[in-house]
């Protein structure tokens, strides 16, 4: 499955990286192509392109703030996580969008 | 300041009418603490010599004094940048007005040099860490005044304020009622005057000395005399009936300070009452087995000096103020000292246990074990904080790229001196001698002066001592000087313009500092120098000075260091020509300011051109600066911008060899100097020399001012592996600690507070071994990481919770401009995803070892 996600936390210093990075772990653990663009501290790192959005199957916001930017993803099926949820589950996010 | 006969002020104190001025001089306070009990003592002092009378009138509220009544002048509620006015008649005004210019241009904006921070204590207790939440009862909330942690069995001191009735000579006779109190006085005045000599601590005897003062009070006394004489009332009726008045006066003052002196007041007189009546002191110092806290409700300064010190572990106040005298005294005595609201003062009961926390201001009653704890450690991060200060007093001053500065102190005399090394002064930058010339008939002998020098040498073990030779003129009046009477005495015959008149005087001057050098490292300074033949003609006098001693076989330096201060413009662009006849050069920055600049530093309309972050200034102190070097010559700086941390990137910038300073601001200094590159620094200068007014300086400076500091994000004290922490509160606040001690935050307790409030939003362990706590905050000087295991597991949000093994805390700064710690964050973030990664910081034996494992991962890209 390609699946594209952003990751943001309120403070944007640790657990949207924390989160970035298990999500592409756990994906590609579990044989998905997976891009993870960040909302932090320091701005937005690793941003979805046009071309990434519309060949994505899926997308994951695991987010406690709002998303930036979210008009581009119009239409599209979004699973929406808590940050927390990604990093300490992620292998019960995955397997909800398994379903 | 020019004379000129003004009509005179309107408004007068009770029952006088305005005396008609002769003199006039107007001046705008200068002190940021109005005109409080020390200035008006000095103010006192100043005019005393002098017959002339001589009135205050402040111009903003109407207040009128008699300089000589420091009551008075303190209940004139004047406060900084007031416009005010002297006015000066009677047979030596002339003479006494040139003398109180002098004092009012050069003593009284130093009046407060010394006085302690009174911010430095005043943190608020708004939030508090969950370890007080869960004890919230017993918590009680003040205000602190003194720092520091202090626990025992609660001494509550009462105390009834009552005035003794009926006459104290037991009968309506108002001669010998006047007499007994004019007795009462004179006998309180000999006990103050031997305490204050007796007393080892020096700001118990400054107390002393002001309580000395209040006693003497011209108007104080005259008031109560009036009452005694005129009106027939009881000794104890007059004294009330006065105090009440002036505490009056000072308790509606807006200026905190006065309104403490209010309490002075009334110490005064019950210790009269006391020796009128003989009713024993409300306060006779109790003693109470073993150690213990004071509670009273007020404390006059008397009744804290009588307590047992060694026992005393805290003070819980009532409303008292940071600036009473009582507080002083008791950050002067280390004491613990917090003050609470009246009704939660009332709850305290005698022989409860108490923690007195200096540090948040609070008291707590009976602490829990978990608060016992909080405070064991709080108490030995201060135990580590005082050895840190200790360790820093003796390092040497330089910024952190190694650029080394000498960090001197400024001192008026001898007495001096303990302040100064006690501060961690390298040197004495500027030993002003005008002091041993002043106020008195006759000058200083040549033995005095070098017992004086010699005293400073001796004490200063080698470290350099700059004298400057006598800086005196026509506005500072000697009897035994006869210097001719000058319509504009800052642009006449001073200091070195006068020596050709006076060479003896001089030569008495130099042969003592020619005795003293044997003893060690002393140079001599020549003050307010704009020629060439001027430093020729000390140099001339120098040498006959120490052929004379030669001649009468005393023992002496054969040559010492010339230097020559830079405080004309006419010799800051004359250094390559003053260079020959100099080893070294001082700028003098206020002198040279007011010249540079053609303003009086005591005019008030102009003080926004008084400003040294003028970039024509700058570019000034530059020029000098350059040339020193081509010349080759050392270069100091030791005016009143030497002291200001927030001044000294461009003093760094400007590749000065020495600050000279109020001994005061010499800790400060050196810390800020430590964070500060060169190199940077002259970079800034040299921005700041290109603005177009001094409030772009100032903006530029406070910009850069609060930049957040340079420093690797790990560092070997700020990991403690084997930590005793029980819980995620032990933990945060040890790691919080950490930073405090490790340089990386200001304030720990506003780190710990900016932690709490992201772990309260969810918590931050995240189920693998690691919490991974973090703030930002303004507190947080740079991006740092403290790592953190404990020894046994931490459930860390709850019961529930899965067992903690590790704790990483990351404090970001709330400015935090450059991306790139941020990003050495964010990898490690995201390392920690990884098991490998974890097992090896939960399994490396050692501080190195996490350290290094730490450092990798950051480095890695």
């Amino acid at each position: 499955m390609r699946i594209v996600a952003v990751t943001a936390c309120s403070t944007g210093i640790a657990h949207t990286y924390m989160a970035a990075e298990q999500l592409v772990k756990t994906a590609r653990h579990l044989g998905h192509q997976i891009k993870v663009e960040t909302q932090g501290a320091m701005g937005i790192e690793n941003e979805l392109s046009r071309e990434d959005i519309n060949t994505a199957e899926l997308v994951i916001f695991a987010a406690d703030i709002a998303v930036q930017n979210r008009e581009r993803f119009a239409n599209m099926k979004i699973v929406e996580v808590a940050v927390q949820d990604a990093i300490k589950n992620p292998a019960a996010l995955f397997s909800r969008l398994a379903e | 300041m020019r004379s000129r006969i003004p009509p005179p002020c309107s408004a007068a104190w009770p029952n006088e009418s305005p005396a008609p001025a002769m003199i006039a001089i107007d001046f705008a306070f200068p002190l940021v603490n109005g005109l409080h009990a020390r200035p008006a003592s000095l103010m006192q002092e100043a005019c005393l010599p002098f017959a002339a009378a001589c009135r205050f009138c402040n111009l903003r509220n109407g207040q009128r004094a008699d300089v000589r009544s420091i009551l008075e002048l303190v209940a004139s509620d004047t406060a900084a940048q007031d416009a005010c006015r002297l006015e000066i008649s009677g047979a030596d005004e002339k003479k006494a007005g040139r003398a109180l210019r002098a004092f009012l241009r050069q003593d009284l904006p130093r009046a407060d040099d010394n006085l302690p921070p009174p911010a430095s204590a005043t943190v608020q207790a708004a939030w508090l860490p969950p370890v007080f939440q869960h004890d919230a009862a017993r918590v009680l909330p003040g205000r602190a005044l003194a720092a520091g942690i202090g626990s025992a069995r609660a001494l509550v001191l009462q105390k009834t304020r009552m005035v003794p009735l009926g006459f104290a000579s037991g009968k309506k006779d108002a001669k010998k009622e006047l007499r007994l109190f004019q007795d009462a006085c004179r006998e309180m005045e000999a006990e103050l005057r031997s305490q204050a000599a007796a007393a080892k601590n020096a700001t118990a005897a400054a107390i002393m000395k002001a309580h000395l003062a209040m006693i003497s009070d011209p108007g104080f006394r005259k008031r109560i005399s009036g009452l005694i004489s005129k009106k027939k009332t009881t000794a104890a009726e007059a004294i009330a009936k006065t105090t009440a008045t002036f505490s009056r006066t000072l308790r509606s003052s807006p200026s905190a300070y006065l309104r403490e002196r209010a309490g002075d007041l009334e110490d005064i007189a019950d210790r009269l009452y006391e020796k009128l009546y003989g009713q024993s002191t409300p306060y006779s110092p109790r003693t109470a087995p073993g150690a213990h806290v004071v509670v009273a409700a007020s404390l006059p300064p008397s009744a804290l000096l009588s307590l047992d010190r060694r026992r005393l572990h805290g003070l819980v106040l009532g409303d008292v103020g940071l600036t009473s005298h009582t507080a002083i005294l008791a950050r002067a005595f280390d004491i613990p000292t917090v003050a609470l609201p009246a009704p939660a003062i009332k709850e305290i009961s005698e022989g409860e246990e108490l923690t007195v926390d200096g540090q948040r201001g609070l008291v707590c009653r009976e602490p829990g074990p978990a608060l016992k704890r909080y405070y064991k450690a709080e108490r030995s991060k201060l135990q580590r904080q005082g050895l840190q200060l200790a360790r820093l007093k003796g390092q040497q001053a330089q910024s952190a790229d190694g650029c080394r500065i000498e960090i001197a102190a400024n001192i008026g005399g001898a007495k001096e001196l303990a302040g100064a090394w006690r501060h961690g002064a390298e040197a004495i930058g500027l030993f002003r001698t005008e002091t041993l010339f002043l106020e008195r008939d006759t000058p200083p002998d040549e033995d005095e002066q070098f017992a004086a020098y010699r005293q400073a040498v001796i004490s200063a073990k080698d470290r350099p001592v700059i004298i400057r030779t006598l800086d005196i003129g026509g506005d500072k009046p000697l009897p035994y000087l006869s210097l001719p009477q000058e319509e504009n005495p800052n642009l006449g015959c001073r200091a070195v313009r006068f020596y050709s008149e006076q060479q003896d005087l001089i030569k008495c001057q130099l042969r003592a500092i020619l005795r003293a050098a044997r003893h060690g490292n002393l140079k001599a300074m020549v003050p307010m120098v704009s020629a060439v033949e001027e430093v020729r003609l000390l140099r001339r006098l120098l040498a006959e000075a120490g052929a004379e001693l030669r001649e009468r076989k005393i023992p002496h330096a054969e040559n010492i260091e010339v230097g020559i201060m830079v405080e004309t413009p006419a010799a800051a662009f004359f250094l390559d020509r003053l260079s020959p006849e100099a080893t070294f050069f001082s700028i003098g920055s206020n002198d040279l300011l007011q010249y540079f600049m053609a303003v009086d530093r005591g005019n008030a309309k102009l003080k926004d051109l008084f400003d040294p972050l003028h970039p024509a200034f700058l570019r000034l102190l530059f020029q000098v600066a350059a040339e020193a070097k081509k010349a080759g010559r050392w270069l100091g700086l030791c005016g009143e911008m030497a002291g200001d941390p927030a001044f000294l990137p461009l003093l760094l910038g400007l590749g000065l060899d020495e600050l000279s300073m109020a001994s005061g601001q010499i800790p400060k200094v050196k810390a800020r100097l430590r964070q500060l590159k060169s190199d940077e620094c002259r970079q800034l200068l040299q921005r700041a020399m290109q603005c177009s007014s001094p409030g772009e300086v100032h903006e530029m400076l406070r910009d850069f001012n609060d930049q957040p500091v340079e420093a690797e994000v790990v560092a070997p004290e700020l990991i403690r592996l084997d930590s005793t922490s029980r819980n995620a509160g032990e933990a945060i606040k040890e790691l919080c600690d950490l930073m405090e001690l490790g340089g990386r935050v200001h304030d720990s307790k506003a780190l710990e507070e900016a932690v709490w409030r992201r772990e309260q939003q969810f918590a931050t362990d995240l189920g693998f071994g690691f919490a991974l706590p973090h703030g930002k905050a303004t507190t947080v000087k740079s991006c740092t990481i403290a790592f953190l295991r404990p020894r046994r597991p931490i459930r860390w949000s709850g019961k529930n919770s899965a067992p903690v093994r590790a704790v990483l805390l990351i404090a970001i700064p709330a400015a935090a401009k450059g991306q790139e710690h941020l990003k050495l964050i964010a990898r490690l973030s995201r390392r920690l995803m990884h098991e490998d990664f974890r097992e090896e910081l939960l399994s490396l034996r050692d501080t190195d070892g996490v350290l290094a494992a730490l450092r990798q991962c950051l480095r890695e890209s």
